[in-house]
């Protein structure tokens, strides 16, 4: 290995040594390198294979722009991190990282043998049309396909690090510290706003960590600093580095991803023994956004541009400078403009005695004669006037350079070619600046020949400054900084400050020439491999023949060959891609257009994405008062909603002596009997109650409800269905009168939140008139449901309330007293039996609740949970909202014409609806009961229902089963089921053929199963 | 009584004299998660207000003030979002929305208070319910407070947004709380009974970076020691 590195200059601590793995061998880095930088100190050559051809890739760019150094870190299984950008990662001590691409390995792959016999074979639309037909085989071949190509793992073991949000709120948002972006925020502080600075690199500065110009006289990094501490002392400022800003959404919605301990190590180290946030998702609510993005150099199309030792030429310099690493020795650059010829004087000025030449600058414009090109001509540099680098020579690494006079307007090689003993090349198309941020927001950036480059079209609130819209020369830069942090501050309301900027000399610059891809001798589909986009091979020649094809939207170009694909989105690429299809159909790269760049910049890992809304915490569980009690009881749960409800308490099996506990199916029967038989209590907390008060409460609840509410005297309840204005059932539950202007309702535990948002609505938009209140008093109140014929003697050795059941009838509700707590006792049933809703304030439920297994024991008291619940309300043919009901079943269909008040002078929501023909079709599908033939058989819900079994598939069907249970007091299974004119269809049989081959035959009798005049509940 | 609310509206004080156990909405979330003892570390301090007279007013502003400043002893917060409190600092009214106002007492004042209120509105169209039993205040306090918040809620804390006397409904993780800024130094959350563990377990998980501790109130949970 030879080293590169430069034994001074450079913003990397020597003194500190890094150990790192890549691909298995061990290097040593420094502190401030990053991995890519580190890795060419030891030079290392080939970083990847690319994802096509298998080509091997090296090093290209020293930012989020890097194509090539796409890593996978780790040295365990749940530390695996795909997708790194080696430029972007930080060396830590530690560090291990391979290639995502190349096997058995990167320098010697068997891949690129297919790359190689194959890359004429693979042109782009290659898989679509290999590997079209037969269709069904596509998920065989995609497997092979993705083993072969591949961008990284995921871990397959769980992440052990935490990841969190932030609500981040501004009054200026700045994305970028470079000169722009630090000047911006210094003049939006300055001004009073809070301002956010944001940069993705491990150092704010930018360009001006790797400038060649001075500041007041000064080194570029003395001024950064001084500013960067400035604003650090600033109580409005908040400085986010290692930031990247990875999506603007709407209404200047900005999401930042913090990488906070990515460069610490492979897990976040703990602070004090606690753990800390690895990597930090910042949620931004901006008022003005300032856009200092800067720019991103576009290296040159050429033969073989994606051979080890082929750079961005401004990369070459942030290698120099920044890091102290020379990634060669003999270095030729290939330019369109005058700025890239810093690279040279760079290289140059490292001196003979370094070992390092200059070959030649092969400078595509006629007669170049800005103030660097002097510079480099009077150290002595050769500069050939119109002439690029046509082709790069060598396999692994640059061998030599082949040069020639070209012709642009002709796009063609004029003269000899010369070739040229090198092992670097830099090359410069000019400098796109960073527009993808402005194009999340939907605004289609706007091309200017002047800069020979889209500048963005920005939305209201957001302004650029700097590179990211076309402004280069440092002076310049700072002051459109100042005016954009200035304009930003004051629209948002704050004063303009001024600020004073440092002296910078200017420098004369020549114009750039319009140079992308360069022309060869052989037409470019016979012309080595050109690239234009290295993350996704995309060749000239591939955007070419897509052309040819007849894709001519640069957007059907793009999915065609993968241009700007994936995670890439096109960064150094798209432009020349553009240039290129334009040159194909003779078009102009404004009229061929841009494609849409999209969130994310750069990838966001999923633990930012996630937060902490994972493991635990990734829903919230509603708890009632009791859940406690639930679990120390042993008991299932069931989902409802949010909540978690006990589904059943399965006991002990009493002839288990292993503590074997019961079945689902046991302990579900053992419930119910103990329901019909003694008392069980149901915890029915979950209820949605509604307090309503007010003078027109009552007319309220009239026009909500289906049936009548005038006459509901203070002390009943009533049921009540609840349609949508289109006469289709959504919710149903009792209210109480509680007062002459006092009610209160209840609805289903899933509907709460629904039902009050409703009569909120109707309330507000059409009756505001009337004088009523709706207040959810759901979890103020413990609700436990005590059942069963003994119901009456447990309630009574609690409470005060005279139980006589002349004195409390059903569908009473009485206050009192129940195990010393005031409660509220409604005489309702769900279960068909003997039944009393104990409400207490929830802070007592826990004692009232034990109160009453104190006094039950005797009585056979037995907790049950939603399962039984369910099973014995469908005994009794009470439907549940959602279940029976889904939206398009009206209260007819439920055979609940009881419950409808037609003659009720105000018109109810839903009763034009049911005044529909379609309505009143007698074939609606209709609420029936189903009784298995065979006893054992418990059919399935949402089982269709056909009248024929015989017939031809398909069947017409009927219906279909709603619910479906079990019945120890029947012995049998039992249905509800939807059947089409089903209420004229009693005692017809009906088939329900399953998927695996049987037919269920059935009896459509009434879905009342037990008791069906109701004296249980009455007595 | 002769006035027409208290004889259309039944009133009911859920509160016993006698001495039962009780539980606040936070007696799971203890036993289920613990409360890490406050260290001189811990950059942020958790403490629950458990069983306190929480009353949901609803009515006009100018329906409710001048009942409200007469038996409460405060006006009505003059802007949206306002909080105002007493001169103890023990009895608050909260501005939740045109016509909504959510007013915290002493455990045990919410039905005399109610009854008052009643009583001083006579004939007016306004509704009160109590949801002592449905809710719990939470108070955070420390140099950490608020980018605990900032990890928790999408409202604003910053203070030149968030100022003392302010209080606001606003999304908390996957639910909502009703936040304000009773004082410089504290914050405080109404949560929800049935959220209150899932509300509980994020601050303790978001507030581990900063050590987050639980100050355990050391009255014992029996309502005959109420004040």
């Amino acid at each position: 290995m030879r080293r590169v590195s430069l034994s001074q200059g450079g913003r990397i601590d020597r003194a500190s040594t890094l150990h790192f793995t890549f691909n298995g061998k061990r290097y040593q880095g420094h502190a401030g390198d990053t991995l890519a930088s580190a890795l060419l100190a030891n030079g290392v050559d080939i970083v990847n294979r690319s994802f096509k051809y298998s080509r091997p890739r090296g090093i290209v760019a020293a930012g989020a722009e890097e194509p090539n150094a796409v890593v996978q870190l780790g040295s365990t299984e749940a530390g695996q991190v795909p997708n790194v950008r080696a430029t972007q990662q930080a060396l830590f001590d530690g560090l291990e990282a391979r290639s995502t691409n190349g096997w058995p390995n990167v320098q010697r792959d068997m891949m690129s043998l297919v790359g190689k016999l194959g890359g004429k074979f693979m042109p782009p639309g290659f898989y679509y049309k290999t590997f079209m037909a037969p269709a069904s085989l596509w998920m065989t071949y995609e497997k092979f396909i993705r083993k072969g190509a591949g961008l990284g793992r995921s871990p397959a073991e769980n992440d052990p690090d935490v990841y969190d949000h932030l609500h981040q709120h501004c009054d200026v948002l700045v994305i970028g510290a470079g000169p722009a972006g630090l000047a911006a925020a210094l003049a939006a502080a300055r001004g009073g706003a809070r301002v956010l600075l944001v940069d993705e690199q491990e150092e704010m500065g930018g360009s001006l960590l790797d400038t060649r110009e001075h500041l007041d006289g000064k080194p570029a990094h003395e001024w950064v600093a001084e500013t960067r501490q400035a604003l650090a002392g600033m109580d409005n400022v908040t400085l986010l580095p290692r930031t990247t800003a990875n999506g603007y959404h709407d209404h200047n919605f900005v999401t930042l991803h913090e990488r906070r301990t990515e460069h610490l190590g492979e897990m976040a180290p703990r602070l004090d023994g606690r753990r800390q946030v690895r990597s930090r998702l910042h949620r931004v609510r901006a008022g003005r956004v300032v856009l200092a993005t800067g720019t991103h150099e576009r290296p040159l199309v050429y033969a073989n541009n994606d051979v080890p030792g082929n750079l961005v030429a401004g990369a070459v310099s942030t290698y120099i400078r920044r890091y102290g690493v020379i990634p060669g020795r003999r270095l030729v650059l290939s330019t369109s403009n005058d700025y890239a010829y810093r690279v040279a004087l760079d290289w140059h000025d490292l001196g003979k005695a370094s070992g390092r030449e200059v070959v030649a600058i092969a400078d595509a414009r006629a007669n170049p004669d800005g103030e660097l090109v002097e510079q480099a001509r009077a150290r002595g540099i050769r500069i050939i006037n119109g002439s690029a680098v046509i082709e790069a020579k060598g396999q692994t690494r640059v061998r030599g350079a082949r040069v020639a006079k070209v012709d642009l307007d002709g796009f063609r090689v004029v003269g000899e070619v010369e070739t040229l003993e090198c092992d670097t090349i830099a090359s410069s198309g000019g400098y796109s600046p960073v527009i993808h941020l402005a194009s999340h927001t939907g605004g289609r950036p706007t091309w200017r020949d002047d800069l020979l480059a889209f500048v963005p079209t920005l939305v209201k609130g957001v302004s650029a400054a700097g590179g990211a819209h076309g402004v280069t020369a440092i002076a310049e830069v700072l002051a459109d900084g100042v005016a954009a942090g200035r304009q930003a501050a004051s629209d948002a309301g704050f004063e303009a400050a001024t600020v004073s900027l440092p002296q910078v000399d200017a420098i004369r610059e020549g114009a750039a020439c319009a140079l992308y891809q360069v022309p060869h001798e052989k037409p470019t589909l016979r012309a080595p491999k050109q690239f234009v986009d290295l993350q996704n091979d995309v060749t000239a020649a591939g955007i070419e023949l897509a052309t040819r094809e007849g894709f001519e939207s640069i957007e059907h170009v793009k999915r065609y060959t993968a241009m700007g694909f994936g995670t890439d989105q096109g960064k150094l690429g798209n432009i020349n891609g553009m240039a290129v299809a334009a040159r194909c159909l003779g078009k102009s790269i404004p009229e061929v257009g841009t494609t849409v760049f999209r969130p994310n910049y750069t990838p966001v890992t999923f633990g930012a994405i996630v937060g902490r809304h994972c493991g635990e915490l990734f829903d919230p569980e509603r708890h009632t008062a009791l859940h406690q009690w639930h679990l120390e009881q042993g008991a299932e749960f069931e989902e409802v909603g949010q909540w978690k409800r006990p589904w059943y308490f399965p006991q002990d099996r009493p002839d288990a002596a292993n503590g074997e506990r019961e079945s689902m199916a046991e302990a579900v029967a053992r419930e119910c009997l103990a329901v019909r038989e003694a008392v069980g209590i149901l915890d029915a907390s979950t209820l949605g109650k509604i307090d309503i008060q007010g003078p027109d409460a009552r007319e309220f609840l009239g026009r909500v409800y289906t049936n009548k509410w005038a006459k509901l005297a203070p002390g009943r309840v009533r049921y009540g269905l609840m349609c949508k204005d289109d006469g289709m059932v959504f919710d149903d539950g009792t209210t109480s009168c509680l007062g002459e202007n006092h009610f209160l309702m209840t609805t289903t535990t899933g509907g709460a939140a629904g039902v009050l948002e409703w009569l909120e609505l109707w309330h507000q938009t059409e009756w505001p008139e009337l004088q009523v209140y709706f207040t959810s008093v759901t979890d103020h109140w413990a609700t436990m449901t005590v059942t069963g014929p003994e119901a009456r003697k447990l309630l009574a050795e609690l409470t005060d309330i005279d139980l006589d059941r002349e004195a409390f009838t059903f569908m009473d509700w009485r206050e009192g007293k129940v195990a010393d707590v005031p409660a509220r006792v409604f005489r309702i049933s769900f279960t068909g039996e003997l039944a009393y809703e104990i409400n207490v304030q929830a802070n007592y439920a826990r004692h009232v609740w034990e109160a009453l297994f104190a006094h039950g024991e005797k009585y056979g008291l037995t907790p049950y949970g939603t399962e039984t619940m369910h099973v014995l309300r469908a005994e009794k043919g009470f439907i549940i909202a959602g279940q029976e009901t889904d939206g398009s079943v009206t209260p007819e269909d439920l055979g609940m014409q009881w419950c409808v008040g037609y003659d009720k002078p105000f018109s109810w929501i839903g009763q034009r609806a049911l005044t529909r023909p379609d309505t009143s079709r007698t074939d609606r599908k209709q609420l029936v009961g189903l009784m298995p033939r065979d006893p054992k058989v418990v059919l399935e819900e949402g089982a269709q229902i056909v009248l024929d079994p015989n017939h031809a598939i398909p069947m017409p069907m009927v219906g279909h089963v709603t619910s479906s249970y079990y019945s120890p007091t029947l012995g049998s299974g039992f249905a509800l089921a939807v059947v089409k004119g089903g209420q004229q269809k009693m005692g017809e049989t009906v088939y329900l053929p399953m998927a695996d081959g049987q037919t269920h035959e059935a009896d459509i009798v009434s879905p009342i199963f037990i008791d069906p005049k109701g004296e249980r509940q009455n007595v | 009584m002769s006035n027409i609310a208290v004889e259309t509206v039944r009133t009911f004080d859920t509160r016993t004299e006698a001495k039962v156990p009780l539980e606040s909405p936070l007696a799971y979330a203890y036993r289920r998660s613990g409360a890490p003892t406050p260290t001189a570390r811990s950059r942020v301090t958790l403490r629950e207000r458990p069983f306190l007279g929480h009353l949901i007013l609803r009515g006009g502003a100018i329906v409710l003030d001048e009942a409200v400043r007469e038996v409460l002893g405060v006006s009505l917060p003059g802007e949206p979002q306002g909080l105002v409190h007493d001169a103890e600092a023990e009895r608050s009214v909260q501005w939740l929305s045109p016509d909504e106002w959510l007013v915290i007492v002493p455990g045990g004042e919410e039905f005399e208070l109610e009854n008052r209120l009643r009583e001083a509105l006579a004939g007016a169209h306004f509704a009160i319910s109590n949801a002592s039993g449905g809710q719990t205040l939470v108070e955070l306090e420390g140099e950490a407070a608020r980018e605990l918040l900032m990890k928790s809620v999408i409202y604003d804390v910053h203070p030149g947004h968030f100022p003392v006397g302010k209080g606001v409904t606003t999304v908390f993780a996957k639910t909502t709380v009703i936040l304000r800024r009773p004082s410089e130094t504290r914050w405080e959350l109404v949560v929800r009974r049935s959220f209150a563990d899932y509300t509980y377990r994020w601050l303790l998980d978001a507030g581990e970076e900063y050590g987050i501790g639980v100050a355990r109130s050391p009255r014992p949970a029996a309502s005959g020691d109420n004040p």
